[in-house]
């Protein structure tokens, strides 16, 4: 393992920062990729899963002869078929537990079986499969499956799953408390409160979003009984992770006898490094069949059965003078965490939100407390943005609430409140240690760009219009570069999260580098390209990336919480070095000077003020490849290999502002401006940043404006397609005002941050703000969201929430 | 079928989609949803682009269908509009993009002999495409560099004409993408 801090200067060509076209692009464009449903192994047959219709019931029978009879079905499964297999593990279990191995099943309880067969828990709970020789034969098939259920009562919302007399999900589990988690400082932040000159409360929810990548998920199992391998293709973002646990910890089958491969996937944002049912059950029927097993979803079955995120109900306080300075912020959060404990789901409800409350801001006394219950809701899990948008949300509503009581503007009381320069590393108290930052920096930026000082001109310029002109900031830290692995044993994190990268050098001068990371979408192959060559100072047409086979890259967790570019660049960058002081050393055998007198530069080597006396990259790899004269002590070949583990996270952040016009007359709100000053550390390709921070600030648009995941009171997803659950369209954004900071982070030898989700963390607040502060002369001082017309319109009429 | 005769009999119920990926493997269209809104199984039909999750294989019979594999050969050179997207790096997971192509297609080549499609006209056009990754700013500016480059290779009297407005969205495409390289 590597622990390296960036106090070691990078060597590069100058390549990083460079805007590199995407070299996936033209393949993306043709349509050429290969996503999990475009595979199409010969003899393939295709599976279709029965997914409870309602929320909460014993089975009392399953029938299934009917359906096996049907033309082209192979085989009808049920629980009773699994019931050596383990259930799914979850793997960050909050509360501080020291990992422990194997995590299963201790610590688990409530865990989702493959197949549910005595109780089922939320509408979609997989209760049999199908698999037949065609798709339409599988899924005509599932309607021929008889169940009969006996009803129980239903609860959908965790404040209401944890009160007496509620449903219970899991008989392991009564009460339906997962976790109660806090953090932070209780008693000094009640006194702070109790001794505040002003305090200010507010009742948030933020509401359940779904996702919704584009490509729905899939899996293809193929087992070949000749050698007793299994394949698994999957539409995932951590193809070694979803080995180990599949492996190790739920097939009980050795861990080098599952590849795990990730072809081209289709957005992920988090919901694709969870385990699902589906990923188990294609690799078992392929087994029991002697054929490839395919699934692939549809967009209500993702609904259905995709984790879903975000789902707080939150009483926040936060304590203050009476000139601006925040002295206390304490939250109380209901997080509901569906049916069952997805595989990193309570983490992301617990210590991904509670550790980030208190933001960009110096708050010295700040406590949170989370109830992390089940219901009868699809599973949670993460969502771009996950638990840092949850935190700012919380936050940034509560400073424009206790600007709006004090009589300040809000922009002012941020300022005065914001960690200052000098504080870093900064530890909130809450258990995180910002790395560094200059927020005063970030802020001004963001208020100069979007013309803070006109906003009053421009709103009597809208009222004059009919429209009501309201402005919203919000502010962000968002933790990034999970993560060092002791620090995330501690968070109660069963599994490696460093990542690794492997170069080799070919005799003819090119690169081959494979890292474990897997791209949703990324440009991973262009931006690791960049890193490799930048380093070796040669031409990123020559390296070729490899990544998202378990067999052919190395371990590494895979792509989530913007990891990897701190994470695995990184660990390419430091394999990049190794390669060099190979060459270096192998060099002064070559020149016949000694190594102390042999530079690296410019994709040579050569000798120290004698620049004639060189050999090129690809002389050194020929050289190397063929091994002649070279000391016993130097290998022949270039193979490096780099294990990263970082010795803390990172901590992105930026400041955004919303500019909204309300129409009076409809409650419809457009969002006419948005800017944001985002700071993510040194960045290796701003084309390819720039696209993910427009699409994060768009989704964070959407959680404000119209997306909301839906239940009935039976339990009913009632928003469970795209007719009824409202994304972002092209007509619903204007185009971003941009700029950044840069801060570099010490904790990486890139001196990089996370990037690609940390604009979804603040827009939702920014959105939410600029709406309150447009309608505030009428007394209102929060709206839930989504903001949709009919909410605003009724606020304008004065009706209360 | 991209420029080539098809014969086949197809089911009553059988969708377009299902004969173009299942049956002829021509598995650039795809399935994102099963309402007809997300339009990534657009495809174009007698030059309209179409969704093809909502039509029956038999009512296309007669028609010329092109598919995103029909656009560009595989590997081949890229069309002025994906050339135009790739430069703004309009795709990031891809997979609304052989629909977005496709949909695009028809609004691209019709601005050669009009007025270049201003940034409202473009997003209206794309309202039938979701895409969850770039937040369709990179992809509105693809369009608006496809329209301008379109429009510069137009004979004289309409292309100077032209220029004035196509001016008007490369501006906007420019400082967008200007303040996009501060990022
Ligand atoms: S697949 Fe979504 S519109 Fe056709
Ligand atoms: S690029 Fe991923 S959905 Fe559009």
């Amino acid at each position: 393992m590597t622990a390296v801090t960036g106090d070691v200067p990078l060597q590069g060509s100058g390549l990083l920062g460079q805007p590199l076209d995407s070299r996936e692009d033209p393949q993306l464009l043709r349509g050429e990729a290969t996503y999990v449903a475009d595979i199409d192994l010969p003899g393939t047959a295709h599976m279709a899963i029965l997914g409870s219709p309602v929320a909460h019931a014993k089975i009392l029978s399953i029938e299934t002869k009917a359906a096996e009879q049907l033309p082209g079905v192979l085989k009808v499964a049920t629980a009773a078929e699994f019931t050596g297999v383990m259930p799914l593990p979850c793997i960050w279990i909050p509360g501080g537990v020291e990992s422990h191995f194997p995590p299963h099943p201790y610590g688990l309880p409530g865990a989702r079986p493959v197949l549910t067969g005595d109780t089922v828990r939320h509408v979609g709970d997989p209760i049999a499969v199908v698999v037949a020789e065609t798709p339409r034969q599988a899924a005509a098939a599932l309607a021929a499956i008889a169940v009969e259920y006996e009803p129980l009562p239903v609860v959908t919302r965790a404040d209401e799953a944890l009160a007496e007399g509620a449903p219970q999900l899991h008989e392991a589990v009564p009460g339906n408390l997962n976790a109660y988690w806090t953090c932070g400082d209780k008693d000094r932040t009640d006194a702070a409160i109790a001794e505040a000159e002003v305090t200010v409360e507010l009742d948030l929810v933020n509401q359940r979003t779904i996702n919704s990548p584009i490509e729905p998920r899939g899996a293809v199992g193929d087992y070949n009984a000749a050698t007793d391998e299994y394949t698994l293709y999957a539409s995932t973002q951590g193809p070694h992770n979803h080995r180990f646990l599949l492996s190790a910890l739920v097939l009980g089958i050795p861990f080098n006898k599952l590849r795990v491969i990730a072809p081209t996937v289709g957005g992920s944002f988090g919901t694709k490094g969870y385990l699902y049912p589906d990923m188990a059950l294609v690799l078992l029927l392929s087994k029991a069949l002697g054929r490839p097993v395919k699934w692939v979803d549809t967009r209500t079955g993702l609904m259905n059965s995709t984790v879903q995120g975000r789902d707080h109900r939150q009483h926040v306080v936060l304590a203050g003078t009476r000139d601006g300075r925040i002295t206390g912020l304490r939250a109380t959060s209901y997080a509901n965490l569906g049916a069952y404990p997805s595989t990193i789901g309570p983490g992301v409800a617990t210590a991904l939100m509670g550790r980030s409350i208190s933001g960009m801001y110096d708050i010295q006394a700040s406590f949170c407390e989370v109830y992390a219950a089940f219901t009868n809701t699809v599973s949670l899990g993460a969502q771009r943005g996950s638990g840092r948008a949850e935190a700012a949300f919380l936050m940034e509503r509560l400073v424009d609430r206790y600007a709006s009581e004090i009589g300040m503007d809000p922009a002012a009381v941020r300022r005065k409140n914001l960690v200052p320069k000098e504080k870093f590393p900064y530890d909130n108290g809450l258990g995180w240690t910002y790395d560094s930052g200059d927020y005063q920096l970030n802020f001004d930026k963001a208020m100069e760009l979007s013309g803070y000082a006109d906003m009053p001109a421009r709103k009597a310029e809208a009222r004059s219009r009919g429209k009501r002109l309201g402005v919203g900031i919000a502010t962000y830290v968002a933790i990034c570069g999970v993560g060092p692995s002791t620090r995330m044993s501690k968070e109660g994190m069963l599994g490696g999260t460093w990542e690794s990268a492997n170069i080799r050098v070919h005799p003819t001068g090119e690169v081959t580098v494979t890292v474990g990371s897997a791209s949703t979408g990324q440009s991973h192959h262009t931006v690791f390209a960049q890193v490799a060559a930048d380093e070796l100072e040669i031409d990123p047409a020559l390296v070729q990336v490899y990544e998202g086979d378990t067999l052919k890259a190395p371990y590494g967790q895979g792509t989530y919480g913007s990891r990897s570019y701190s994470m695995a660049a990184p660990a390419i960058a430091l394999t990049a070095r190794k390669v060099k002081a190979k060459l270096v050393k192998a060099g002064a055998v070559f020149l016949g000077v000694p190594e102390e007198k042999v530079v690296y530069a410019g994709g040579k080597v050569y000798e120290d003020g004698n620049e004639e006396n060189a050999k090129t990259f690809s002389e050194m790899a020929m050289a190397m490849w063929y091994g002649w004269g070279l000391p016993h002590e130097i290998e022949p070949a270039i193979d490096e290999t780099t294990h990263f583990d970082p010795p803390d996270f990172n901590y992105p952040f930026g400041t955004h502002v919303a500019v909204v016009e309300v129409d009076e007359l409809t409650g419809e709100t457009e969002v006419v401006a948005y800017t944001a000053v985002d700071d993510a550390g040194n960045i290796g390709n701003p084309k390819i940043v720039l696209g993910q921070i427009e699409g994060s600030i768009t989704h964070g648009l959407g959680q404000a404006l119209m997306e909301a995941a839906v239940y009935d009171e039976q339990g009913l997803l009632v928003s469970s397609d795209l007719t009824t659950y409202a994304l972002p369209r092209a007509a619903d954004v204007p185009f971003f005002t941009l700029d950044k900071t840069t801060t570099p982070s010490p904790h990486n030898p890139l001196g990089a941050k996370g990037a690609g989700e940390i604009a979804t963390v603040p827009p939702a607040a920014a959105v939410v703000n600029a709406v309150v502060d447009a309608l505030s002369d009428l007394g209102v001082q929060h709206i839930d969201m989504p903001l949709t017309p009919e909410k605003v319109w009724r606020r304008l009429r004065g009706e209360a929430e | 079928m991209n420029g080539r005769p098809e014969q086949f009999s197809a089911q009553p119920n059988e969708l377009l989609v299902e004969r173009l990926r299942d049956g002829l493997g021509l598995t650039g269209t795809k399935v994102g949803c099963d309402t007809g809104q997300c339009g990534t199984c657009v495809v174009q039909l007698d030059g309209r682009s179409v969704k093809s999750c909502l039509l029956l294989t038999a009512s296309a019979a007669g028609s010329r269908v092109t598919t995103i594999e029909g656009v560009t050969e595989r590997g081949g050179e890229l069309t002025g509009l994906q050339e135009a997207l790739r430069q703004e790096h309009g795709t990031q997971c891809g997979f609304c993009t052989p629909g977005m192509v496709m949909a695009l297609g028809e609004l691209v080549e019709n601005t050669a002999d009009r007025e270049a499609p201003t940034e409202p006209e473009i997003r209206e056009w794309l309202t039938g495409n979701l895409c969850r990754c770039t937040g369709y700013h990179s992809v509105v500016r693809g369009v608006q560099r496809a329209c301008s480059a379109a429009r510069a290779e137009l004979p004289e009297e309409i292309g100077e004409g032209a220029a004035v407005s196509a001016s008007a969205g490369s501006a906007a495409s420019a400082s967008a993408s200007a303040s996009g390289k501060e990022v």
